[in-house]
């Protein structure tokens, strides 16, 4: 009968594809699984990489560690196109979740997702550990810090222009600067579009503005301070006024990040404010002498707090298998002298008690480090809302773009507030 | 049952007996007709299922949850929905989404249909150019976009070649509105062509015999074109319309690589912020409600312009 035939047919495929669900099934029950003490592990481990942290470097660095640890292989897991934590998300949310993750700063909300490390009495000689503590739990260790509140200077522009860089230590002297490097000839500052035109902003704000009021965020999101008042409007105030003299041109939000450091590379611009990891781009470019550096100018005291935060840090996941192994790593990664200082190196970071061979801008960088009264970071309570930085660039731009600096500022304020809702 | 009863209903089975097997049988076989359709369309029906129906009730329950992508999602109603049109981003993107679905959509149909109706006729020259105007449709938009932004940006081919005769650079990706006209632009050189395709085959189905009666009778090239073409294509230009206008609505990965969604959020589309901002900011709850928000957006508008067109239609049937 026709029927039958098409049912023995539709049986019989059933049946096969039943097998072959089992046999698949079978053989993924036999792909060896990763052991769990820290002798014999596969350690799964996802990395930023970036121009200065390279695969080639990761690798390196972690056959060092295999060297030492016979039983113990590592992998790099690489993110493509996307971040660390959007990866993390990929892995944990196809139920394949990895050992180690690299710059991810756990949260209020994420930090069920990782291992409590408070127990680990190693952790308390990593930098910057007590102020990325959440609940009085740590969470993330590092093995460096990233300064980021810093002018990088072309020195010839700073000639020409008759300035003198450590004369440059309020906002006042840094606009007068701006006048007369215009007069000079140059384009005063460097900006670019993407995230830089936000991140520019905060580095400039943030060292005033944190340091007067060390808990500015957290005072925000309790509603006692606001983005339109104080000096948070004051710096949009005087950014506003650099736009109108020329001081930052319009024409930079068409620049992709790359773009613009290569402009100041290039000498087209005379001043950069970026973090230390500028540093081993100009290292690389072979041009680190024809530049200088000085501490973000403010509106108080001088030199400020650095605004910093934790560099080439890691979280151990809570679903790893491996809890030992994945531990023991990260302890390696933190505190051994040869794989921090070669992390230090790799991307312009610093430590105390850490040095590598720096170019001129890197000594210049830890000058400002030594002479700095303390660090404040962006992270647990002082941490903005999800998307702030994404907003803030956009405001910024629009305030480049020729709207008020009020304006942006109650725009700031109208988005936190509807965030908060 | 007494004892004549059963009799008589012994008595009476041998008569109806051959009809009722017949019947029966006839059962049978449409059971196994149904069951042999039901076995045949059923992995399709459940496959469709799992990977459409079954995604879109759960983008519709997350909408209704405050769920973060880590923590347990708690039930929150609406709330996600009425926020929507507080948040800021999302109100700005929808009026920018708004002027790219009307504009893109505007100049891709118009200029696909000019296009087509030039390179109508067969020729090697018209395949040639039919193909140019195809070309750009089979490269990823992500593509396009860092392609133009080389062209475009600050630093890009155009403005350099400007700035060596020491004209200052177009505000192409900088100035805020040319930015959103240059986003248009690039969309619609990429999309266009897929358009053309379309209308150069609808075209051929248009009858020559009806065009010539409209030559013979005097009918200008535009006459003939607005009153005979248009009309018998115009099933055609309706589903293109529908595909552009759905295409539109979630442009994302032309913004991404050709202005990040800026200067200052001026290109940020709806799809944009869902997948820059709600989804990379761990806001899976909300990001659901802006997709879901988009469905019914994307469905009603392609419901709308099929009825207009339904309308039309038998508004036309009826003056005949």
């Amino acid at each position: 009968m026709k029927g039958t035939g098409i049912w023995r047919r539709v049986g019989a495929a059933a049946v096969l594809a039943g097998a072959a669900s089992m046999v698949l099934a079978g053989c993924a029950a036999k792909t060896p699984a990763s052991t769990s003490g820290s002798g014999s592990a596969h350690l799964r481990v996802i990395m930023n990489v970036t121009p200065n942290l390279t695969v080639a470097f990761w690798n390196d660095l972690f056959s060092k560690y295999e060297k030492a640890h016979p039983g113990v292989t590592i992998s790099l897991e690489r993110t493509g196109t996307i971040q660390a934590s959007d990866k993390l998300n990929q892995d944990l949310a196809a139920g394949d979740p990895p050992d180690i993750v690299q710059q991810v700063t756990p949260t209020a909300q994420t930090v069920k997702l990782f291992t409590d490390l408070s127990d680990q009495s190693w952790t308390k000689d990593t930098p910057l550990v007590d102020n990325y503590k959440i609940n009085g739990k740590t969470y993330l260790v590092g093995a460096g810090q990233q300064v980021q509140s810093l002018v990088f200077y072309n020195k010839e522009a700073f000639q020409k222009a008759g300035l003198d860089a450590s004369a440059i230590t309020s906002v006042a002297d840094l606009t007068d600067a701006m006048g007369k490097l215009k007069a000079a000839g140059y384009v005063p500052l460097q900006t670019a579009g993407q995230w830089v035109t936000g991140a520019q902003f905060t580095l400039f704000n943030d060292s005033t503005t944190m340091t007067q009021t060390p808990n500015w965020i957290k005072q925000r999101t309790e509603g006692k301070v606001k983005f339109s008042e104080g000096q948070y409007l004051d710096s949009l105030k005087t950014y506003q006024s650099w736009v109108e003299d020329g001081y930052l041109q319009k024409s930079d939000l068409g620049l992709a990040y790359a773009d613009g450091q290569t402009n100041f590379l290039n000498g087209k611009s005379a001043m950069y404010m970026m973090g230390s990891f500028f540093v081993p781009a100009a290292d690389q470019a072979k041009k680190s002498d024809q530049f200088g550096v000085f501490s973000m100018p403010t509106t108080g005291k001088y030199p400020t707090k650095q605004f910093s935060n934790i560099a080439d840090s890691y979280v151990v996941v809570k679903q790893s298998k491996n809890q030992k192994a994945a531990i023991d790593f990260v302890k390696w990664l933190t505190t051994d002298k040869t794989a921090v200082t070669a992390e230090l190196a790799a991307d312009g970071n610093f430590r105390a008690g850490y040095s590598y061979k720096m170019s001129s801008l890197g000594d210049g960088v830890q000058k400002i480090v030594n002479a700095s009264p303390g660090g404040f970071v962006e992270a647990a309570d002082e941490q903005p809302l999800t998307g702030f930085s994404t907003e803030l660039t956009s405001q910024i731009q629009s305030l480049i773009s020729g709207t008020s600096a009020k304006q942006v500022a109650q725009n700031l304020d109208k988005w936190w507030d509807s965030q908060t809702q | 049952m007494g004892l004549t009863d059963t009799v008589i209903a012994d008595a009476r089975s041998p008569r109806v007996q051959p009809g009722e097997n017949a019947a029966r049988r006839k059962r049978i076989r449409r059971l196994k007709e149904t069951a042999v359709s039901l076995g045949m369309a059923g992995p399709a029906v459940a496959l469709y299922s799992l990977l459409m129906v079954v995604p879109v009730l759960v983008a519709i329950y997350l909408s209704l949850t405050d769920w973060d992508g880590f923590s347990a999602a708690d039930f929150i109603g609406i709330r996600n929905y009425l926020h929507l049109f507080t948040d800021t981003n999302t109100t700005h993107s929808m009026w920018v989404t708004l002027i790219v679905v009307v504009f893109g959509s505007a100049f891709e149909i118009g200029l696909g249909l000019a296009y087509a109706l030039a390179l109508r006729q067969k020729s090697r020259t018209n395949s040639v150019f039919r193909a140019l105007a195809y070309y750009p449709h089979v490269i990823s938009a992500l593509i396009l976009g860092f392609l133009w932004n080389a062209i475009l940006g600050t630093n890009g081919a155009f403005n350099s070649l400007l700035a060596s005769f020491g004209i200052k650079p177009v505000g192409f990706l900088f100035e805020q509105n040319l930015a959103l006209i240059s986003l248009i632009a690039v969309i619609v050189w990429a999309g266009f062509g897929f358009n053309v395709v379309l209308f150069v085959a609808a075209l051929q189905t248009v009858p020559l015999e009806l065009i010539e009666a409209a030559e013979i009778d005097g009918a200008s090239r535009w006459q003939i074109n607005r009153h005979i073409v248009i009309p018998m294509i115009s099933p055609v230009v309706t589903v293109a319309l529908i595909l552009n206008l759905i295409g539109l609505l979630r442009v994302y990965d032309i913004v991404v690589s050709l202005t990040g969604g800026g200067p200052g959020g001026a290109t940020q589309t709806y799809a944009f912020v869902i997948l820059m901002q709600s989804f990379g900011g761990t806001k899976i709850g909300y990001a659901n409600a802006q997709a879901v928000f988009l469905m019914i957006v994307s469905a009603a508008l392609a419901l709308l312009v099929t009825a207009l067109r339904n309308r039309s239609d038998r508004a036309a049937g009826g003056e005949g």
